[in-house]
C-alpha cells in the first residue's frame, strides 16, 4: 500500500495535483512529456497515476449505461415537439436499417469529408463497391489490417503523431491521413485513418484505438476501389468489428458502440499527441 | 419541422443522461432532470450562441436544476436507488458478483461525495471536460475545480482506485 511518502533513493515525487492534471489532460504537451519521463523512474507516482486512471474508468463504467441506449421517447418528444416525426431514420442507406429510435451519440460527421478528399486527388474519381475475399497480407500492400499495429510501421508513426487532416505521403506513394480523433466512453483514444494508394487504385479506411499498455490496435478496416470512370453507390464491405458489419455506416456504428465523444479539437489532439496518448 | 438546434440537442441526450445519473444516482430522477433541462433549453434557446458548445451549456442547465432539486429534497427526503440500498445490508452486498459489486461501490462512493465535489468530478473524470470548461460550466474559479477534484479523489481512490478495486 503506498502512503504517498518518498522512498529513499527514488528521488522527489511529484505533487499529486500535478499528476492529476497530467491524467486530466490539463498540462501542455511539453509538461506532459516531462511527466511521462518522470513516471518511468518513479513507480510510486506511476502507481498513483494508475490509481487515477482506474478510478476514472470505474466512474465511467458505473454511469455509462445511457450511452448505449436509445434516446427515451419522452425526452425526444419534449425536444422535437409532441407528435413530430421529422427526424431522419437511423440507418445510413444500403443494408443498414437499424432500430428506429437509435440516435448516434456523436453528431454524424459528413461523409463528404472523406469523399471530398479523395476527389481532390484526381480529376474524376468514383468509389465503387468491391468484395473483399481472402485474408489481407503484406503482399497486397494493405496497411490497415485488423489487429495490433506494428511498432515501427508507418501506420504507427501516423497514429502516434500525425495531426488530423494533414496528409502524409509515404515513400511508396501511398498517402495517409487521420480524419479525426475521438475518445471512447472509457477514456481510450480512437483515430479514423484513411490511406489512398493510387497505384493500387484503392482507398483503405479504418479505425485504430489505444489499448492500455499495448499501444494501437486496428479494430475495423474497410477497403474501396478507386476508378477513373463509372459510378458506384459508395458501398464497401468491412473486415473486423464483428459479424454483419458492412457498409459505410460501420465506422460510425463501431464508434457509437465505444461511446465515442466529439471529435477532438486541434488543441486537445496536440495535447494527446504530446503525452504519448497516455492521458 | 425540427431544426439543427433540436437535432443537436437530441444527439447530446445520452451524455446528458450519463451526467445526470452520476449526480443523482438513480435512472428515473436522472431522466426527469434531463427532460426538464431540455425543456428549459428550448424555452431559453435565444440565449444560446451558435458556435459555442451546446454540451457545456446543457451541463450547466442540468447542474443548476439539480442543485435546486437538492435544496427542495433536503426538506422532504430523497429517492434512493435500490442497488445503493443494498450496500447497507452487508449480506446482500456480499452476494453480488465481483464486477457488479464494484459498480455498486462506485455509485455509492459518488453518492457519498459532497455535491460540489461530485459535480466537478463528474464533469472532469466522466464527461472529460478540461478544468477551464468545468470552471465555466459551474461558474467557479479553476483553482476551486482543482481543489474539489483533489478532495473528491482523496475520498474515492481508497475505494475505487486500482488497489481499492481489487480489495474484496
Amino acid at each position: 500500500m503506498t502512503n504517498g511518502g518518498n522512498t529513499p533513493g527514488e528521488g522527489a515525487a511529484l505533487d499529486r495535483s500535478l499528476l492529476a492534471a497530467f491524467v486530466d489532460g490539463a498540462l501542455s504537451p511539453e509538461e506532459a512529456a516531462a511527466v511521462v519521463m518522470h513516471l518511468a523512474d518513479h513507480p510510486q507516482d506511476q502507481a498513483y497515476v494508475d490509481d487515477l486512471i482506474a478510478a476514472n474508468e470505474a466512474l465511467a463504467a458505473a454511469f455509462s449505461d445511457p450511452l448505449h441506449e436509445p434516446v427515451p421517447e419522452a425526452i425526444r418528444a419534449a425536444i422535437m415537439g409532441d407528435g413530430a416525426t421529422g427526424d431522419a431514420p437511423a440507418g445510413e442507406g444500403a443494408g443498414h436499417p437499424g432500430p428506429r429510435h437509435v440516435i448516434p451519440f456523436r453528431p454524424r460527421r459528413p461523409s463528404a469529408v472523406r469523399i471530398g478528399w479523395a476527389l481532390a486527388l484526381a480529376a474524376s474519381v468514383a468509389a465503387v463497391a468491391v468484395l473483399v475475399t481472402g485474408r489481407p497480407g503484406p503482399s497486397d500492400g494493405r496497411l490497415l489490417t485488423v489487429g495490433p499495429v506494428g511498432d515501427r510501421s508507418d501506420l504507427a508513426r501516423a497514429l502516434a503523431g500525425l495531426p488530423a487532416l494533414e496528409p502524409w505521403t509515404l515513400a511508396d506513394g501511398q498517402q495517409i491521413m487521420v480524419l479525426a480523433t475521438v475518445r471512447t466512453a472509457d477514456g481510450r483514444y480512437c483515430r479514423e485513418v484513411e490511406i489512398v494508394d493510387q497505384a493500387a487504385a484503392r482507398i483503405e479506411t479504418g479505425i485504430a484505438c489505444t489499448r492500455a499498455d499495448t499501444g494501437w490496435t486496428v479494430d475495423i478496416a474497410l477497403q474501396e476501389a478507386l476508378q477513373q470512370d463509372g459510378e458506384g453507390d459508395g458501398f464497401a464491405t468491412a473486415s473486423g468489428a464483428g459479424p454483419g458489419s458492412a457498409g459505410p455506416g460501420s465506422l460510425e456504428q463501431f464508434l457509437d458502440q465505444q461511446g465515442a465523444g466529439e471529435v477532438l479539437s486541434p488543441e486537445a489532439e496536440a495535447l494527446a499527441v504530446g503525452s504519448g496518448w497516455t492521458r | 419541422m425540427a431544426d439543427s438546434f433540436q437535432h443537436d440537442l437530441v444527439a447530446l441526450v445520452p451524455r446528458l443522461r450519463r451526467f445526470a445519473l452520476s449526480l443523482c444516482g438513480n435512472r428515473t430522477d436522472a431522466d426527469d432532470m434531463v427532460q426538464a433541462a431540455c425543456e428549459k433549453a428550448l424555452r431559453n434557446r435565444a440565449q444560446f450562441r451558435d458556435g459555442t458548445r451546446m454540451d457545456s451549456w446543457m451541463y450547466r442547465i442540468i447542474q443548476t436544476l439539480w442543485i435546486d432539486d437538492r435544496r427542495r429534497a433536503r426538506t422532504r427526503g430523497t429517492a434512493v436507488d435500490p442497488e445503493l440500498a443494498a450496500l447497507s445490508d452487508e449480506g446482500k452486498a456480499a452476494a453480488l458478483p465481483g464486477d457488479r459489486l464494484m459498480l455498486v461501490r462506485v455509485r455509492s462512493a459518488m453518492a457519498a461525495l459532497p455535491e460540489p465535489q461530485r459535480a466537478v468530478l463528474s464533469l472532469v473524470a466522466i464527461e472529460g471536460l478540461s478544468y477551464k470548461e468545468a470552471a465555466e460550466v459551474l461558474d467557479i474559479p479553476i483553482g476551486t475545480v482543482m481543489s474539489r477534484l483533489s478532495r473528491a479523489r482523496e475520498a474515492l481512490l481508497p475505494q475505487i482506485g486500482e488497489s481499492g478495486g481489487r480489495r474484496q
